[in-house]
């Protein structure tokens, strides 16, 4: 049994950490890999859900403290300090990179108070980075959305499902999208993700 | 000619050589050839047996419609069973075998069931095998067991990928022939996303295997650049050897992709299969037309084929069916094979048309017989002559094939499969499409528009009108032009002065005696006619015979056929593989698998895992030299109720439940009463259903006044979620209330045992832990190991003092090493959800097994927990008679008389005396444990009246292991009544 001083590793334990080995798999194409794959850890995020009847004035908050108003059903908006992704009907999550501990639930606790409720889901979600000219290829063996730039245009953000897996899918660039999904489903999900990049050859970075 | 293959033509690579065999006999084809071309080509006629008759069988069409040459294709593993040879791409290495014959294709002992022919009549197993009844389980049943089926299925695993994936585009084009081109070019132009999709594997459907000529050019170039401008459109998607198998609610077709059927093995990477799900705004079916067989005597010995399928291997595969043939027609389209047979150089004996007054078409040449009939096929293993009426009595004509036309069924299926009837056409005398309004519309032959220049406008016009439909715009393009035929039919369905059997369907070895017989017999209606005969219940859906026999049955009952119409079309189209459906889960990956954030520790700690749900629990932790799990749970259960234990139980669903009108919410969806808990405790809480049965329980805290923290059981953790949003959402939108599911957020874990305070104290570094501080049932967020957040609650599922720890999923493994690191010097042991569910049954706690969808709150003696002060979910239902009659089965403790006898869930329980029945059953036991605190096997029941009689000693009867044994009822509560414990 491994003896573990509980004056040292505080760190948080990233899921999928022994599955991220760096190289590059699958078919070895000659244009490159189809896909990257990168996990975004830590990260901050926060589900807030407006009050009732709360919504006009939670927007109006975050611009007043974030400069962007809250995203449309099926988008997301880049802030100052964090970027706020749709996830359902006046439900958002934020997510912000860099931050301590519970920092971002603190700080939106204070600034939304009132308007919404909070909780934080920072440690509740993996997102996993899947970008490259094969990612829309990639998507479409898990989700019945439509992922053609037509319908589904950088800044989306909708949830959906892959693999028997809920999945949170965003468009932060182009042919770039990040699934979030539950930490405890990360590892078969990356099995399945994984199996299905294959065929165009992908690289974890 | 070498063999059967013609010296010129075709579209096969002659210098790409193919090495194959079939039942093991090695042959050559070509690149581009099917396996039945490539055998037509080597002379093989006879390729396979029927199912009933096990008569010898050639290859009947060219299509994926074929009822007959049906083979084990692969072998091992790969192995498929009643793989249809004309969809089979040739590949070097193809090894197939024949099947339902014994000892071998040319003598197969399992013909001579044609001697016994007149007992195997439609419906012959519901008259047959009726008498005596005594023989249908051990005789009758496993005859008719072994001889059904075909092929024979593989044991041994797929070694395949398959996958599964979604498309959406605005036009989806069915069909790759010339109406389909032309409706993908004239969408595709638009700049609509277009999928075009055929079931081959090259694009093109009739032009390939026709002669026409389109714009001053063959049909096949006219196509080959048609393609090459639709692969330079961006957004059109060309989807080779792919069928689209059915139509679905929304648009939504289902497609199965081959994409490495025609290869001896995937590439690396490459699935076997990918099965489509394709939403499509606008959809154009352009499936063309098959050809129907002629039904007369002998039509089924190899060497008869459908006169299309005979154009389609000269021209196509270049392989002639014979030396000499005879065509067979009821309609234009036979002249056209007598005209491309002589074309090839085939000789053609003659050509009988069934019509008496019709325009001769050109015939090539051939001698043309009017109102003439073939009324028998002479040859065993083979056509050798056929015997034909044309009003001079019977004559003989020597050829060694038979190409027959009985006119074209449009390929109406898809538009059916949502309900819609396809509608009767007289003229053609075939059954086309209904109309299905915009979102899928049928063009060219699948129309039932026969002609070349009526297929390229119908494509030109509904693909324009598709795409504009979804807000693109089409310009008006010049149609190509064409040299058309003449097509026209007078309808023959059944040569009656047959002189030997007339098959219909072909697969099934259904008659066409059959199916008068069933209309005397009183199955007029198609859908029982079909039953009764399984005409067109093959694995061929039955394309060449469905409408054969409907026009049959028609002629049988003095109905039109449109009164008698057809039966009802559902998916699939052809037959889909269940590796396709299962896609990529199976196995480990059947299911997702869930894992907790202290499963690292756990497995440091050597637990061994099992599935609960998705989830992998620790079920315990045995240590070296322990012999089996039951020692290692007695050790973990005595460790925790000696000294101190450590349980994760982060599976437990967790919900933020927030918002000024939280309390109330809690009010209405638990039976029990929540506006009095203060902040910084918890309650324990019941759910009920709406119809008053007990739903869920769990501990829910206080951590504010508008945040409170709920936990679930972990089997109900999603229906929990669920429940909460449509009671919210439908039943009281007016209150401000919000919730969501934390419960991978938290790691948390069970502290239990009589040093639990201790050994948290020496984490918790900004609290003191005491009963003033910290009482029974306090529940605080604070910080642990200096900075980690956490949320801690003194509540007990073992009854021992007992606390459950929250920190946030990332710090789990880490705080549960510290806990066991605090721990060591009270002799902290790890104990999983085993020695949980001991310790539970050992303290009468109720859980799945008692809250099993059937029980109440009385019935679980939580009866007091139903507030009489507030209406909550199920309160009404609660009160029903039968819910609260006093009989009811309640929970109560069981414990074996002798002392050593062991307990086993689901025994039931009589009363002593009586004799084991539906009558005197009294209840059963629910949830059993060996107690190693009181040395025995304990557990809980539901019993009738139980708790008025503890101290009774019943009997437990197991049927099913044939164990009898006495117990006797008590208090649920077997250890610590007083709960002592739990406060100590």
């Amino acid at each position: 049994m491994p003896e573990t001083s509980p004056q040292v590793g505080l760190e948080r334990f990233l899921p999928l950490k022994q599955h991220l080995r760096q190289g590059r798999y699958g078919a070895l194409l000659h244009e490159g890999p189809g896909v990257r794959l990168s996990i975004r850890h830590p990260l901050s995020i926060v589900t807030i859900i407006a009050g009732k009847e709360k919504g006009p004035a939670l927007s109006a908050r975050f611009e007043a403290e974030y400069g962007i108003a809250a995203p449309n059903p099926r988008r997301m908006v880049k802030g100052n300090a964090l970027t706020l992704q749709w996830c359902a009907d006046q439900q958002y999550y934020a997510v912000s990179e860099n931050r301590a501990e519970s920092e971002l639930y603190g700080e939106l606790k204070s600034k939304l108070k009132g308007l919404a409720s909070l909780s934080d889901q920072s440690h509740g979600r993996v997102v996993i980075t899947v970008a490259g000219p094969a990612a829309r290829a990639v998507l479409a063996k898990g989700s019945g959305v439509d992922f053609h730039p037509r319908e589904f245009p950088v800044s989306s953000a909708v949830p959906t499902q892959m693999a028997h897996v809920g999945v949170h899918v965003a468009a932060p660039a182009e042919d770039t999208f990040e699934l979030s999904l539950f930490r405890g489903f990360s590892e078969h999900f990356w099995e399945w993700l994984t199996e299905q990049a294959q065929e165009f050859g992908y690289e974890v970075v | 000619m070498s063999g059967y293959r013609l010296e010129r033509g075709g579209l096969i690579k002659r210098e790409r050589r193919l090495g194959f065999t079939f039942d093991g006999k090695p042959y050559h084809g070509c690149e581009g050839d099917t396996l039945a071309s490539a055998l037509i080509a080597n002379g093989v006629k006879l390729v396979a047996r029927s199912f009933k008759y096990h008569r010898p069988r050639g290859i009947l069409t060219a299509s994926s419609a074929e009822p007959n040459a049906l083979v084990e294709l692969r072998e091992g593993g790969r192995k498929e069973a009643n793989t249809r040879m004309t969809m089979v791409e040739l590949y070097d290495g193809l090894v197939a075998r024949s099947q339902n014959r014994w000892p071998s294709l040319y003598f197969d002992i399992g013909a001579l069931n044609q001697l016994a022919a007149p007992i195997f009549v439609a419906g012959f197993y519901y008259k047959t095998f009726m008498w005596p009844p005594a023989f249908w389980e051990k005789f009758y049943e496993p005859i008719i067991r072994k001889a059904a089926g075909l092929g024979r299925a593989t044991h041994e695993p797929d070694p395949d990928r398959y996958e599964k994936a979604y498309a959406h585009c605005d036009v989806l084009v069915i069909g790759g022939g010339p109406t389909g081109l032309m409706a993908a070019l004239t969408a595709g132009r638009s700049g609509a996303r277009v999928v075009l999709a055929d079931e081959g594997p090259m694009f093109g459907g009739s032009l390939l295997s026709e002669i026409e000529e389109i714009d001053a050019t063959n049909g096949l170039e006219w196509a080959q650049e048609v393609l090459g401008e639709l692969a330079s459109l961006p957004e059109v998607t060309l989807k080779p050897r792919t069928t689209i198998f059915g139509w679905y609610d929304d648009n939504v077709f289902g497609a199965i992709e081959r994409v490495a059927d025609h290869k001896i093995a995937p590439q690396p990477y490459e699935p076997r299969q990918r099965y489509w799900r394709i939403h499509a705004k606008r959809a154009i079916l352009a499936t063309g037309a098959e050809e129907r067989p002629l039904v007369f005597g002998g039509n089924d010995k190899p060497g008869v084929m459908l006169a299309s399928a005979v154009r389609s291997y000269v021209n196509r595969y270049a392989v002639a069916p014979g030396r000499t043939g005879v065509v067979f027609t009821n309609n234009d389209s036979g002249y056209r094979t007598a005209r491309d047979l002589r074309a090839k150089g085939v000789r053609v004996a003659a050509v009988f048309d069934s019509r008496k007054n019709a325009a001769v078409p050109d015939a090539g040449g051939v001698e043309v017989m009017m109102g003439a009939l073939i009324t028998g096929v002479d040859g065993g293993l083979g056509v050798k002559s056929v015997s034909f009426d044309r009003g001079r009595g019977e004559e003989h004509i020597d050829c060694d094939f038979v190409a027959m036309s009985g006119g074209f069924n449009p390929n109406v299926q898809l538009a059916c499969q949502r309900g819609a009837k396809p509608l009767w056409n007289e003229a053609l005398q075939a059954f086309v499409p209904p109309d299905n309004g915009s979102a899928l519309v049928a063009a060219g032959a699948a129309k039932g528009s026969m002609l070349v220049s009526e297929c390229l406008r119908e494509g030109a016009q509904k693909g324009a009108q598709a795409a504009n439909d979804t807000g693109f715009h089409c310009k008006a393009a010049a149609l190509p032009l064409t040299r058309d035929d003449s097509y026209s039919i007078t309808p023959l369905w059944w040569v009656k002065e047959s002189t030997s059997k007339a098959f219909v369907d072909f697969q099934n070895d259904v008659t066409a005696k059959d199916i008068p017989l069933t209309a005397r017999e009183g199955y007029r209606h198609i859908e029982l006619t079909k039953r009764y005969t399984t005409l067109g219940m093959a694995t061929d859906g039955g394309r060449t015979s469905n409408i054969n026999g409907v026009g049959i049955l028609a002629e049988a009952t003095g109905r039109t056929i449109a009164e008698v119409g057809t039966t009802t079309y559902r998916p699939y189209y052809t037959p889909v593989s269940f590796g396709a459906f299962a896609g990529p889960f199976k196995g480990l990956h059947f299911q997702p698998v869930r894992k907790t954030p202290l499963h690292e520790w756990a497995q440091e700690q050597g637990a061994v895992f099992v599935e609960t749900g998705l989830w992998m629990r620790s079920s315990w932790f045995p240590r070296p030299g322990e012999m089996d799990w039951l020692e290692t749970v007695i050790r973990e259960v005595k460790a925790t109720r000696g000294g101190a234990g450590l349980c994760d139980v982060s599976t437990l669903g967790k919900i933020d439940v927030q918002g000024p009108d939280a309390a109330e919410f809690l009010n209405r969806v638990y039976c029990n009463g929540w506006n009095t808990l203060e902040i910084g405790k918890a309650r324990y809480g019941l759910m009920l259903r709406e119809d008053g049965i007990v739903f869920d329980d769990g501990t829910t805290s206080r951590l504010s006044e508008h945040h409170f923290f709920m936990t679930t059981t972990t089997a109900n953790a999603a229906r929990v979620m669920s429940h909460l949003e449509f009671c919210h959402q439908v039943l009281w939108p007016e209150l401000d209330v919000q919730y969501v599911s934390v419960t991978e957020q938290w790691a948390q874990m069970a502290i239990a045992g009589p040093n639990a305070r201790a050994c948290l104290q020496k984490i918790c570094t900004d609290i003191v832990l005491n009963d003033q501080s910290f009482p029974y049932l306090a529940a605080k967020e604070l910080t642990i190991l200096g900075n980690v957040p956490a949320r801690l609650f003194r509540i007990s599922f073992s009854g021992e003092h007992a606390y459950e720890l929250s920190v946030p999923a990332d710090y789990g493994n880490m705080a549960a090493r510290a806990l066991m690191h605090a721990g060591a010097e009270f002799g902290i042991t790890p104990y999983g959800v085993e020695a949980l569910s001991v310790m539970r049954i050992e303290k009468g706690h109720v859980a799945g097994g008692e809250l099993n969808g059937t029980t109440t709150a009385v019935d679980l003696g939580l009866g007091r927990m139903m507030s009489t002060k507030k209406d909550y979910i199920g309160r009404m239902m609660a009160q029903r008679e039968g819910l609260i009659r006093p009989d009811r089965e309640v929970v109560v403790g069981v414990r074996p008389v002798s002392k050593s006898d062991r307990l086993l869930a689901g025994a039931h329980i009589v009363a002593r005396g009586d004799k084991p029945s539906m009558e005197t059953d009294q209840g059963y036991v629910s949830s059993v444990a060996f107690s190693p605190m009181l040395d025995m096997w304990v557990g809980l029941a539901l019993c009738k009246r139980g708790r008025e009689r503890h101290g009774e000693v019943v009997q437990l009867f197991d049927g099913l292991r044939d164990i009898h044994i006495e117990v006797e009822l008590c208090d649920p509560v077997h250890f610590d009544k007083e709960n002592k414990r739990l406060y100590a």
